[in-house]
Parts: C-alpha cells; sequence; structure tokens
C-alpha cells in the first residue's frame, strides 16, 4: 500500500537530488555540503534547496567565490574521512580550479599510493537553451569524462538522478555529477516533459556504469545522455510515424562506461547516431563511435554525430537555437543513414 | 459530497512581500487519486518569480485537480480539490 502511494508521487529532479542529499546527510554526518549560494538560497539551480533549513550552517556552507579554495578544501575534507558536496556553480567555471580537480581530487588516491581516498562528489550544472552565452552555456562532458580518476555521470530525470545521488555519495571515489540546468523543474526555466518522474520516498541507488535502453528499435541505435535523452525520444516519435524504429539509449554514466549496452543496439541496428550537446570534436561523439568501430566492425553499416559544433556557444537566441541540436537535427539525421 | 471537500486555496499560501493578483502552477508533485498527507508538498507556484510550495490542507484523497502545470490563475482561485478521510 505504502508503495503504491510513493508510485505516485512526482518529483522534478532538483527535488529528487535534494532529497537524496538529505537522506545520506540524516544517515552519515561526514556528508556535508558546500558552494556558491548553496546554504541561504539553496543552490541557484535548486540542488540544496531547503537543505540549510534542515541542517543548519555548519554543514550546508556557502562560500566565497574562490572555486580553487573550496574545491580545494572538499578535497581535503574527502581524504580526512568526511563525504563533501560539493558544487562547482556552472560547469564553465572549472577552468580557475582544474589543478585542484585534475591533480588533486582525481588523483591523490594514487598519487598516495592508496593511503588516501577521496569520497566527494562535485555536482555541477551544465548545459544551455537559455541564452547564457560562452562561458555559463557548455556541458564539456568530454573534458570530465577524458582523464582517468573520476567517475562521471549525467541523470537525464529525477528517478535517475536521485539513485545515481546515492550512489555518489556513498562511493568512495571521486564523483562529478553534472545536472542540466534545463532538466531541473525550476519556475523560471521550464523543462521539456519527460525529466519529471515518480520517484519513491525511500532511498536506492542506480548503479554506475549501467545505461538504460529508454525505447527500443531496430532501424537505428541513438545515443545519448542529459537533455538530449528527451529530445531524441521526441525524434524517435516522429521517425516512428513513417516506420522508422530507433533504440534510445541514455548513457546516465560516462565513466564508467556502458559498453555493453552501445554494442548490443549497434549489432542489432547496424546504424549508429550519437547526440551530443557538447562540442563536436575531440569528444564524446567520437568515443562512442571509437567503442563502436573497434568491436562491432563487421555490424556497422553507417554512423552519424550530431553535436555542438566547434564554436563558442551563441548569446543569441536563434544561434543558440541553430547551433544546439534540436529534435529535428536527430530526425534527419537518422533519416540520412537510413 | 462537493460540500465536504476542502479547497487548496491560492490565497492560504499567498507570499506576504508581493503586489502581484497573479500567479502560475509550475510543478504538480502528486496525481489525481494520491491519497496525501496535511503539510505534504502538493505542487509549486509561482507569484512575481516567488515559488511557493503549496501544502496540503488536510489528510485525504486528492480527487480533483483544477489547475494544471503551466495555468495562470488569479489570487483565490482554487488549485485542486481533497476529500477529507
Amino acid at each position: 500500500m505504502a508503495q503504491a502511494v510513493a508510485e505516485e508521487r512526482d518529483l522534478t529532479m532538483s527535488r529528487a537530488m535534494v532529497e537524496a542529499i538529505a537522506a545520506e546527510m540524516h544517515e552519515d554526518e561526514e556528508v556535508f555540503v558546500m558552494g556558491e549560494d548553496i546554504a541561504d538560497y539553496g543552490g541557484i539551480f535548486g540542488s540544496a534547496q531547503g537543505l540549510r533549513e534542515e541542517f543548519g550552517y555548519d554543514r550546508v556552507m556557502d562560500v566565497p567565490i574562490a572555486e580553487t579554495s573550496f574545491i580545494g578544501a572538499g578535497v581535503g575534507a574527502a581524504q580526512a574521512g568526511m563525504r563533501p558536496i560539493v558544487e562547482l556553480m556552472f560547469v564553465d567555471f572549472f577552468g580557475v580550479a582544474m589543478d585542484q580537480i585534475y591533480n588533486n581530487m582525481a588523483k591523490n588516491t594514487y598519487m598516495s599510493g592508496g593511503s588516501f581516498s577521496v569520497p566527494m562528489v562535485l555536482m555541477t550544472a551544465v548545459g544551455g537553451t537559455y541564452n547564457d552565452a560562452a562561458q555559463h552555456s557548455q556541458t564539456l562532458y568530454g573534458t570530465f569524462a577524458h582523464l582517468p580518476g573520476m567517475k562521471v555521470v549525467v541523470p537525464s530525470n529525477a528517478y535517475d538522478a536521485k539513485g545515481l545521488m546515492h550512489n555518489a555519495i556513498r562511493d568512495d571515489d571521486p564523483v562529478v555529477y553534472m545536472f542540466h540546468k534545463r532538466l531541473m523543474g525550476l519556475g523560471w526555466m521550464p523543462s521539456p516533459d519527460g525529466p519529471k518522474t515518480g520517484v519513491p520516498e525511500e532511498p536506492y541507488t542506480i548503479p554506475f556504469g549501467e545505461a538504460e535502453v529508454k525505447r527500443e528499435g531496430d532501424d537505428a541505435t541513438v545515443v545519448t545522455l542529459g537533455l538530449h535523452v528527451h529530445r531524441a525520444l521526441d525524434a524517435a516519435e516522429e521517425l516512428a510515424g513513417d516506420g522508422i524504429e530507433a533504440e534510445v539509449i541514455d548513457l546516465r554514466t560516462l565513466t564508467p562506461l556502458d559498453t555493453d549496452t552501445i554494442l548490443e543496439s549497434v549489432r542489432k541496428t547496424g546504424r549508429l547516431v550519437v547526440v551530443d550537446e557538447d562540442y563536436r570534436s575531440f569528444g564524446l561523439t567520437g568515443e562512442i563511435v571509437a567503442v563502436a568501430a573497434e568491436d562491432a566492425l563487421a555490424d556497422l553499416e553507417a554512423v552519424k554525430r550530431v553535436a555542438m559544433p566547434d564554436v563558442p556557444i551563441p548569446y543569441s537566441r536563434p544561434l543558440e537555437q541553430e547551433v544546439n541540436p534540436d529534435a529535428d537535427n536527430i530526425v534527419t539525421a537518422v533519416r540520412d543513414i537510413q | 459530497m462537493s460540500g465536504d471537500r476542502v479547497a487548496v486555496d491560492t490565497a492560504a499560501v499567498w507570499p506576504d512581500d508581493v503586489d502581484a493578483e497573479e500567479g502560475v502552477v509550475v510543478n504538480w508533485f502528486a496525481r489525481e487519486g494520491r491519497s496525501v498527507d496535511e503539510g505534504e508538498t502538493l505542487c509549486e507556484i509561482q507569484v512575481e518569480k516567488v515559488s511557493v510550495d503549496v501544502p496540503a490542507p488536510a489528510t485525504g484523497e486528492l480527487v480533483e485537480i483544477v489547475l494544471g502545470e503551466d495555468d495562470e490563475f488569479v489570487k483565490g482561485d482554487t488549485l485542486a480539490w481533497i476529500l477529507p478521510s
């Protein structure tokens, strides 16, 4: 009975994330949250809404605009046995703290010969579609997934957001948790239909390295993540009207990458379209295509990449809409390789 | 039976410090037919950029959602009806 009621409750992605963080904070006093505008504001994209009211300033901390300092503090706290969740307000700001992220958070376990673990979650807002220009609209999935030492997760909906957050906090290794602003369910940035889902009230985990087949099809494999899962599903719906059945795969985790699910689908369909909001060159789309080419070459008839062109993301609304892949671009790509 | 139903009233949760008399429904977290507890967040509304969580005014069944997501309303409009248990 209780479970039936729980299934009827829907949450936005931001509220699902907060629910997971709050549950872990109740369970383990070593879990705490810090970041810019986290405590009093609740995170500018709602990722910590209400936590300060529930847990107080000692465990939910605002920090100065000094990413190197507070991300470094997170690494230190994690090495000392705590479980910090540190928010990098926009992923675009990672540059000033690159040494702390790439050389310390990602590598201290290795550099210390395993003497330290770094059980830290770096959560960060990604993505565009709301005219915030080139320094506040990037996704940078490839930048973080490229470097060994960190696990990288990208939820596309509230159910996954909660399960992945529980897993991220409990993981003894550093995890980069990249949430798309457009999926959070905020009043001032409305989400598409899809990311708000039923969410069980009890804690649960979604294991890293497990992609999800969101829609089955035999004619083409569409591999994507984050916001573009929803655009790919819209595209698949339209293609189905023409008798083309696209299989849509939500990666959910970039590191570790679920190559088995990708390969199984590609062996079935023979046609691969990879859709990414990150830049086209040297990134996720090329990586997925390479995985398919290395291990399923004989089954592969055609591949297509649909990604952000290699340009700084425009501020102008029509220009940003032009460069950010939409459902029509995905439909065209799938049709092109039939 | 409708006389027994309890209205989820927008005026009851109106933010104090805004002049606006109109708002918009941002998110519903409960679906029709759900058994709700008094105080549980049913939905989120926005009035002049202020987001407000709307709690259930009574324990019972959410029998009717009157204003759906993206619907606009004026202060005092009914969001939904609860049949108390």
